[in-house]
């Protein structure tokens, strides 16, 4: 779509629309669509998940089982409020529901929660440094496993084994520099969303 | 529509965005929390993964196509292994097969005693269970939940409830079912309770899932029922799992409860058999059962009171016997006629209870009565002259 002050929308290989505002081309801001920065990490994150739960014991370990979708729970309210991305966030909770096996509900609930109270939030939690944005992520996510112990408990009447949330807490902590790479670059960049 | 390109209608309508996105979130929580709600899994049942026997459909796909080269990448290596060390497996092997011959006799031996032990009891043995053999292609092994996803389905005969075992032991059992694949739950998962018995003792526990390697022992009864090492086997119990399937072995937790260390982790689980076990809860349907007719329109009558073979030999037989049934039944004391006498026993009115007269009874027991009926005297409140228990006795028309 042609804007106002704009040469013409060009396409790059990789990335979004550059607006031609006649400088030069690193200088120009990018138009970001919820493709780019709702759509595409969402369906990353179902591949990831899908990958991870091959049948498959490398020297007798399991592969780990990080719950992906949680870090776009926590980079998307950061970046933007959206309309689209609790719904995007709730199919991707359904997803899970369903792959893992578990109540219908049980991820939906708590990663649009854990979404709802990061955009509330946000304006307190946007510009500050990686190490207390890493010292939120933990936080949240504490909240978020609670949360799942909680309504496992309500659901079967049973406390699921501490040490297994703190592994998968754990799995899912090692994927933290993937907010920091989409906080970089839908955040701190000079891009607009459209 | 574009960043400052707001030409329409309602680009001068303002919608406090954070809080329109909030209305977003709570839309969502709520139908989340509505679901999670109307989906418990305490008591998992066929008609609770029926909804998402399409879903695992679509999902095995991927899941089959991932494990495809996993699976070829191991068979490889499993190649490779038995070529290089194929002399000091040959070495291990034949002392294995000389060892194993003499079990071999031994169980040879045993089981034909055993044969005709069952046909001396007339035991009735269990039927062997025809099992599938299928390939795991998904794994769910998180603290929440832990299921598995196997290449075979309701085209091979697999329905809900069926057990699935590993060479080494008890795996789970399949809740969801869809043609080409179903879904395990494993023993390991919070929602999984199976009963099982220690084999030393033969006592009787519940094996509790918590998401983890280490199934719970719960409900242990008796005194050094369970120690370090026994072996745990499933006791049919419920009727869900057969009796007998290798389950683990026993071992005490940090937490100091009695969990299993499961035999199927003892290798990877990559090869699954699924028992077509027939649950005994399965085989009779429940609504035929309850639209059965009552038992008392199916059975006969119940027998008649043993009053009447009392009074109808009273009648057959002669004045002696009358007088002998007489302690018993006052009416037909003076009966003659049997039509009489089945009319009035048929249908005994209630009567209170009076003590036996005297003239009945023998002149011991005569005087024995009036002191037990003086023993019941107390319950009147006001004190009266004694009155002998002979006087109602003396008419027989009071006794009705």
């Amino acid at each position: 779509m042609k804007m106002p002050g704009m040469l013409g929308p060009r396409k790059r290989p990789f990335g979004g629309t550059v607006i031609n505002r006649g400088v030069r081309a690193s200088m120009a801001s990018k138009v970001i669509t919820p493709w780019d920065w709702i759509l595409a990490p969402a369906l990353m994150s179902v591949a990831l998940t899908i990958v991870l739960a091959t049948a498959f014991q490398p020297f007798g370990f399991y592969l780990p089982e990080p719950v992906s979708p949680f870090i776009l729970a926590f980079a998307w309210p950061l970046i933007r409020p959206s309309y689209i991305a609790p719904f995007v966030l709730g199919g991707l909770g359904f997803f899970l529901d369903f792959f893992w096996g578990a109540p219908l509900g049980f991820w939906t609930f708590s990663l649009v929660l854990v979404y709802g109270v990061l955009a509330l939030a946000r304006t307190y939690l946007i510009g500050q440094e990686w190490i207390v944005l890493f010292g939120l992520f933990l936080l949240t996510e504490f909240i978020f496993f609670s949360l799942c112990v909680l309504l496992t408990f309500i659901d079967t009447g049973a406390v699921a084994r501490l040490w297994g949330v703190v592994e998968q807490a754990f799995a899912t902590t090692l994927m933290f520099p993937f907010v920091l790479i989409l906080l970089e670059k839908y955040l701190h960049s000079d891009v607009r969303f459209m | 529509m574009a960043y400052g390109d707001k030409t329409g209608h309602f680009e001068h309508l303002k919608l406090p965005m954070t809080w329109a996105v909030m209305g977003v979130v709570a839309l969502v929580c709520v139908v989340a929390a509505l679901l999670f709600l109307g989906d418990r899994r305490e008591e998992v049942d066929s008609s609770g993964y029926a909804n998402r026997a399409g879903f695992d459909t679509v999902a095995g796909f991927p899941d089959k196509v991932l494990a495809y080269p996993v699976h070829k990448i191991g068979d490889g290596t499993n190649w490779f292994d038995d070529y290089f060390f194929a002399i000091r497996e040959n070495r291990k092997l034949k002392m294995k097969v000389a060892e194993l011959t003499q079990y071999r006799d031994l169980y040879i031996e045993e089981k034909d005693i055993n044969t005709r032990y069952e046909r001396l009891l007339n035991l009735r043995t269990e039927p062997p269970v025809e099992t599938v053999t299928a390939r795991s292609v998904a794994v769910s092994r998180g603290p929440f939940a832990n299921n598995r996803l196997i290449d075979a389905g309701s085209n091979k005969k697999i329905s809900f409830g069926n057990p699935v075992i590993t060479d080494q032991g008890l795996v789970g059992r399949v809740v969801g079912v869809s043609p080409d694949v179903s879904r395990v739950l494993m023993v390991t998962d919070v929602t999984s309770h199976v009963p099982v018995m220690i084999l030393r003792s033969d006592a009787r526990a519940m094996m509790s899932g918590d998401g983890g390697g280490y199934p719970k022992l719960d409900f242990v009864r008796g005194k050094d029922s369970v120690k370090v090492g026994d072996q745990i086997l499933s006791s049919g119990d419920g009727g869900v799992f057969p009796r007998g399937l290798p389950v683990g072995e026993a071992v005490k937790g940090v937490d100091n409860v009695w969990r299993v260390r499961l035999y199927s982790n003892r290798s990877a689980i990559d090869f699954v058999k699924v028992l077509l076990f027939k649950d005994f809860s399965q085989l009779p349907n429940a609504d035929t059962i309850l639209r059965a007719p009552p038992v008392s329109d199916v059975l006969p009558p119940p027998a008649l009171p043993a009053v009447q073979s009392a009074s109808s030999s009273a009648t057959a037989t002669s004045s002696s016997a009358a007088a002998s049934s007489a302690t018993t039944v006052k009416p037909v004391i003076g009966a003659t006629t049997s039509a009489a006498a089945t009319s009035v026993v048929a249908k005994p009115k209630p009567k209170p209870v009076i003590p036996k007269p005297a003239a009945t009874a023998s002149s011991s027991a005569a005087a024995s009565r009036p002191a037990a009926s003086s023993a019941a005297a107390p319950v009147t409140p006001e004190l009266k002259p004694y009155v002998p228990p002979s006087t109602p006795a003396a008419d027989p028309s009071g006794q009705n």
